[in-house]
């Protein structure tokens, strides 16, 4: 995808082919002004203050190396070799010819022209140094403000934009254009017509360096941690290699920076859209259990017997009514939970507990429903702590036992036990009912499931379903071994906690 | 006479109307607040024996209610919740609570739990050999409940103290979780472990001179708590 390229005010229209014409016009009238000023140098020393050759000579130098020092090396060059025509032509006996009767002279001419080379090469090499100083402290300056811009990003809008046009705004390229691995943002500007989408791309998963001369183009991958997560494409070489290659670094810390700030937002915003669903159902709850609340406290008062027992007739009714409110606080009880654990709303309250008080719990709670029930409990004193959410583990323990409540004969005994196993400690559940058929064992687990042969019997099919999401967060599974008529046993195994840690 | 004077704190009107009824006719006297601010404006103009507090509440909530009224009095405080998760029971004893009541409750459960709370202390083995005790900077004293540790002294709730005289009569032994349960809460209890991380946290609180490394009530890892005293209680 390119996107229009908006930015386009901010890239200077310097105009390749216009730079040398002006160049050389510049360069020719050094050139003139270069000679203009040897020939008033020789103009002066002939016929305002005649001198003799050596002072000549000591003149010429001084007007070559003023020239190398305000000009380059070519005027000073050719300003040189003038010079030496003048000062022999000039000077030099035979005075009026270009010929020098004494050879001592031929030297002198010589060691000259050698001196004002050199001059003039000396002195063209120190400005080009302080030309290149300048520009690398440009260059600085620039990657600085580069650097200031890219801070200023905002990591909510797309990022390759917003990069290309700090780009811009700090460094003089003529085209530019941005590849992001990550998100596939591509994004050009001031590159016209040249395609560079395919060179970006493979820029980036090569991680090489393309330089195509004809276009004057560079593709640079940008690396971090030898990893390339983008590529960015120039034209024009107003950039030098260790400038391109510090501007590609400033790029890739600004995509890391970049990355690390959205994943952080994204993070908030999961947690904050956990949170309210958490409310939600809380407040859902809380609707729901308030009227059960009443009716409950009411039932279960007059059903008491206390201060005056009820008639049979009505106590039945009553009855009813009670049964009923159990069955729908349970409902709503379990269909929180399931939307609790499948929404992720829920955080494991890991802590330290017996094996023995968890399973102690969990019958507890389902004292009314197991009272007239035989249970045989084997769960030794023994065994080590466990390290789960002790709240949850009872969730799953209650579950299972109501199972086993319902799909058993009341006079057949449940057996719940725990026993030590390689750093857990499993618990098991053992009925004496039908057992479970094998082509339905898989489908028990599933949400609204019902026994084939059971569905008269009250259940919302969500028990065993929130019991082995509740396991698999604590990183174990829930297994079922059945025989067909002789019952079922479901068993899961609870991590040993690290340590005898002190409550 | 009253079995006592409960305040019931709930926003839900049906739920008021069915503690007033259902509390009265077992021989308390009941008084009802609809908000946390009622409910503390009220327990400033009469005295009560307990309070009956919902957690969940529009405006200033239970839990803060709770907080509010443990601050300045250490009246019996039963929470009753929606949510059944060990946090939240943990969250509403360390408000101050005494116990907590999971809705929907059975009416005969309720009544088991106020009068559980309610119920004035049992002699306890060895209560009447107990004297004041003084050690390490610590003072208790047992006939006002009040404990000074460093000279700063806090007033002990009712179960607060009841779990601090079953220790002080057994100084230097481990004492089971369940064992404290029974005895302090009722034979009902055994299992509440949070119970009695939060009271026996409560207690340090007021009687440990750095709460985080306790001197006193010192916890035996899987055991049990022990009351640890550095000589041993001066005999008549």
């Amino acid at each position: 995808m390119i996107a229009a390229p908006q930015v386009k005010e901010h890239v200077l229209d310097a105009p390749d082919r216009r730079v040398p014409v002006r160049k050389n016009v510049v360069l020719l009238l050094r050139v003139v002004a270069s000679l203009s000023l040897i020939a008033a140098a020789t103009f002066i020393l002939l016929r305002v203050v005649p001198v003799n050759p050596t002072t000549a000579g000591f003149l010429y130098l001084v007007a070559i190396l003023l020239i190398a020092t305000k000009g380059g090396i070519v005027e000073s060059t050719i300003a040189s070799v003038a010079a030496m025509l003048c000062f022999n032509f000039f000077f030099l006996p035979p005075v009026g010819t270009l010929t020098i009767a004494d050879p001592q002279n031929w030297v002198a001419l010589f060691a000259f022209l050698a001196t004002s080379l050199t001059a003039s090469q000396l002195s063209a090499r120190a400005k080009r140094r302080a030309l290149e100083a300048e520009q690398r402290r440009g260059e600085v300056e620039r990657l600085y403000a580069l650097s200031r811009g890219l801070l200023l990003i905002d990591v909510s809008r797309p990022i390759a934009q917003q990069i290309v046009h700090q780009i811009s705004l700090t460094c003089e390229t003529s085209g530019l254009a941005l590849y992001v691995r990550g998100t596939g943002e591509l994004y050009a500007s001031g590159l016209g017509d040249l395609d560079v989408d395919a060179k970006l791309r493979d820029a980036a998963v090569r991680s090489s360096v393309l330089k195509e001369e004809q276009t004057n183009l560079t593709v640079t991958p940008i690396r971090l941690g030898g990893e390339p997560i983008g590529s960015i494409a120039l034209t024009g070489n107003a950039l030098s290699d260790a400038a391109l290659q510090s501007l590609v670094n400033l790029v890739a810390i600004a995509l890391e920076r970049a990355n690390s700030q959205k994943a952080v937002t994204q993070a908030e915003v999961a947690r904050q859209s956990e949170e309210l669903k958490s409310t939600l159902l809380d407040a859902i709850a809380h609707e729901f259990k308030t009227p059960l609340t009443s009716i409950k406290a009411v039932t279960t008062d007059l059903l008491s017997g206390t201060p005056d027992p009820l008639p049979a007739h009505q106590h039945e009714l009553i009855s009813i009514v009670d049964e009923s409110t159990d069955r729908l606080s349970k409902l709503v009880t379990d269909a929180i939970q399931l939307a609790r654990i499948e929404g992720g709303t829920f955080r494991l309250n890991l802590g330290v507990h017996f094996p023995s008080s968890l399973v102690n719990g969990a019958l507890r709670q389902m004292k009314s429903l197991i009272d007239e029930r035989k249970i045989d409990v084997t769960v030794p004193d023994d065994l080590p702590p466990v390290r789960v959410d002790a709240g949850l583990i009872q969730v799953v323990l209650t579950h299972l036992l109501d199972n086993a409540l319902k799909y058993s004969p009341p006079d057949n005994p449940i057996k719940i036990g725990a026993r030590l196993g390689e750093r857990k400690v499993i618990i098991y559940l053992a009925d004496r009912g039908k057992g479970i058929l094998e082509a339905e064992r898989a489908q028990i687990f599933q949400k609204f499931y019902r026994g084939k042969n059971e569905r008269h019997l009250q259940g919302s099919g969500m028990g065993l379903a929130i019991a082995r999401e509740i396991l698999r967060a604590h990183g174990e599974d829930i297994e079922l071994t059945s025989t067909p008529g002789k019952g079922s046993e479901f068993s899961f195994g609870l991590p040993i906690a690290p340590g005898a840690i002190p409550q | 006479m009253s079995a006592g004077k409960i305040l019931v704190i709930d926003d839900d009107p049906q739920i008021r109307r069915v503690m007033r009824s259902t509390l009265t006719a077992h021989g308390y006297q009941v008084n009802d607040a609809r908000s946390g601010e009622e409910g503390l404006e009220e327990l400033r103009t009469s005295t009560y024996d307990l309070v009956l507090l919902d957690m969940n509440m529009p405006g200033m909530g239970g839990m803060e209610t709770c907080r509010l009224i443990r601050s300045s009095s250490d009246i019996a405080i039963i929470m009753l919740t929606v949510n059944n998760t060990e946090s939240q029971k943990v969250d509403a004893l360390d408000a101050g609570a005494d116990d907590y009541v999971t809705k929907p409750f059975s009416t005969p459960e309720l009544l088991a739990r106020i009068r559980a709370t309610l119920r004035r202390l049992p002699q306890l083995p060895g209560f009447a050999d107990l004297r004041p005790l003084a050690a390490e900077g610590l003072n208790i004293d047992l006939s006002s409940r009040e404990v000074t540790v460093h000279g700063r002294t806090s007033h002990l709730t009712a179960r607060e103290f009841g779990l601090l005289t079953y220790f002080l009569a057994r100084p230097n032994k481990t004492i089971p979780h369940r064992e404290l349960l029974q005895a302090v809460w009722g034979p009902d209890y055994g299992d509440e472990s949070e119970y009695l991380r939060v009271f026996v946290n409560r207690l340090r609180k007021k009687l440990e001179p750095d709460p985080s490394k306790p001197l006193f009530l010192v916890t035996d890892a899987w055991a049990g708590y022990r009351f640890h005293l550095p000589q041993p209680a001066p005999q008549p």
